[in-house]
């Protein structure tokens, strides 16, 4: 009796670390930051009064929300498309045989081995506008951390720089596994590169080229740690992203009711990208 | 147009590898050499005061092995708590599982960054704050991965694990002797992935350590003080001195690497 009990427990106890985890570090926290959306929370954490929605309407009335929503917005607008188109051509252009080619395409998969503080520190380092090697180099004077178009375009830089080498290799493999007689049947027809890309490979990678959209869009939205250590959301809260003011909220106003209400807006915009992505993955089939 | 090609993507890379060329090259300037007129790009007299300088005047060493070892564990048991989940939920059947695999696996769904104002409170209160048991906390699980191993297990008959118990194997020494080396590949990767997203983890490891002797390389590396007075040898050094064991291992590694994201996200 007693070895049958322990043999229906043994599934339960291998579930049990993941399954405590996931309760204790994902749902709790997921479910105690709605509540406290709907409450006073006083600087200790201890949730005061229920208030409905206030903090919701007080959150749409500030300015200083506005500004993280619609930076974090335009920073997904401009990236995306941005890092899509840069890291697509060098997909397409590493895609060919030969030494040459094996180098290039170490060269674009190498910013990968750069941690993300390391990258932004380079980047800081090097966009510094009085000593910085860019300015220098292109012979121009960019106030880059005190404009807030070049504080912007810095950010999609940066990001660019962080994501290219992952998304090359995603994109690279797709185009390897496209077949090479297709190719043969497509330059024996006379068809030029861009006709080579529109109706034979876009069509072949368009599920990872999805996939690589997709997640770019999320962690677009949440974009955070680049702003953190490179702009601090300035200059004129002109990089503030929606994560970041969740943080200075949390963190350094101590006011745990707003950036609860942050972080509830957050997973809503989120949530939708996510599910988006899940019904992708659906579709893939890993190690088969 | 043949030729153009070739000439435009080696362009093109140089321009991307140019931030890692030019950070080694600057780990060995002078001072002056940041503000020469022109720009350079080389050091006029290669130096290594830089080096010195990061490991003298910093606690570089302490980040770095605080990041190695919180990677490191943290990876061991993100594994384990991902092997045993994987393995109840392809060879078990038991009252609830489907249930209790989409509640781990859903939990892909809640980004982490969105979670942390509840979670510091939680560390907080179980007193973990400067401890390397706190750092590691919010990462040990891995949904990802244990939806991974349990698509690589289903492959795996499970008349192997069958066959073993009546030979009188237990589950454990199934899983050690048999399942662990037939998985070994999957495993491995995962492990590496697991390793690099810990290591690199930059937001967490910023709010839950406060104490500069707990500080992991990444949050340290942005805190040595040196660029700030645009003192930027130092700076440069130590970014070199983190990146440069990896920036060999995936130039020896490439292609196995390149291999390996074909397998893992195309399914060939």
């Amino acid at each position: 009796m007693k070895r049958t009990n322990v043999r229906h427990l043994k599934p339960y106890l291998l579930i049990a670390p993941a399954l405590l985890l996931a309760l204790l570090f994902s749902y709790r926290p997921f479910i105690l930051t709605l509540v406290n959306s709907l409450h006073t929370v006083s600087l200790g954490g201890k949730r005061l009064s229920f208030v409905g929605f206030d903090n919701y309407v007080r959150l749409f009335a500030n300015p200083s929300f506005h500004a993280s929503l619609s930076n974090t917005l335009r920073f997904t607008l401009f990236f995306v498309p941005t890092n899509i188109t840069i890291c697509l051509s060098a997909a397409l252009l590493a895609n060919r045989p030969g030494k040459l080619a094996t180098l290039n395409q170490i060269f674009f998969f190498l910013p990968m081995a750069v941690g993300l503080s390391s990258s932004m520190m380079i980047v800081k380092m090097m966009f510094n506008p009085s000593i910085g090697i860019i300015n220098q180099l292109l012979r121009v004077d960019i106030q880059w951390f005190s404009n807030r178009h070049a504080a912007m375009a810095l950010l999609v830089i940066a990001g660019v720089g962080l994501d290219i080498g992952l998304n090359f290799l995603l994109l690279s493999a797709a185009l390897r596994n496209v077949p090479t007689d297709l190719h043969e049947v497509a330059k024996l027809e006379g068809a030029n590169a861009f006709q080579t890309f529109r109706y034979l490979q876009a069509p072949l990678i368009s599920s990872t080229l999805l996939f690589v959209v997709v997640t770019n869009i999320k962690d677009a939205m949440l974009i955070s740690s680049p702003v953190m250590i490179l702009t601090e959301g300035g200059p004129f809260r002109s990089t503030q992203t929606l994560v970041y003011q969740m943080y200075l909220e949390g963190f350094k106003s101590g006011n745990y009711a707003m950036g609860s209400t942050i972080a509830t807006v957050v997973f809503l915009l989120t949530f939708s990208i996510l599910l988006l992505l899940m019904r992708l993955e659906h579709r893939r089939v890993y190690y088969q | 147009m043949k030729r153009l090609v070739p000439i435009g993507a080696t362009l093109f890379s140089l321009a991307v590898v140019f931030p890692i060329f030019y950070s080694i090259s600057a780990s060995f300037f002078q001072y002056t050499d940041f503000t020469a007129i022109p720009a350079r790009l080389l050091p006029s007299v290669p130096t290594f005061s830089n080096y010195l300088r990061a490991f003298n005047e910093s606690n570089l060493l302490v980040f770095l092995s605080n990041s190695l070892y919180s990677a490191l564990v943290g990876t061991v048991l993100r594994m384990t708590i991902s092997i045993l989940g994987a393995y109840a939920f392809t060879f078990f059947t038991f009252r609830g599982k489907n249930i209790f695999f989409i509640l781990i696996v859903a939990t892909m769904l809640l980004p982490p960054d969105a979670l942390i104002l509840e979670n510091y409170t939680t560390v907080r209160l179980m007193r973990l704050t400067d401890t390397y048991l706190g750092i590691i906390s919010t990462t040990l699980l891995a949904p990802t991965h244990l939806f991974m191993l349990r698509q690589y297990f289903k492959t795996i008959s499970s008349e192997y694990r069958e066959a073993a118990l009546i030979e009188g194997c237990s589950d454990s020494r199934f899983l050690a002797t048999l399942l662990i080396p037939m998985s070994k590949a999957v495993i491995i990767t995962l492990a590496i992935h697991s390793f690099s997203t810990i290591f690199n983890d930059y937001l967490w490891p910023l709010l839950v350590t406060n104490r500069e002797m707990m500080r992991t390389v990444q949050v340290g590396l942005t805190m040595l003080g040196f660029s700030e007075n645009l003192d930027y040898g130092p700076q440069f050094a130590a970014i070199t001195l983190l990146m440069t064991p990896i920036l060999i291992t995936f130039i020896a590694l490439h292609n196995p690497i390149q291999d390996s994201v074909s397998t893992r996200f195309t399914g060939r």
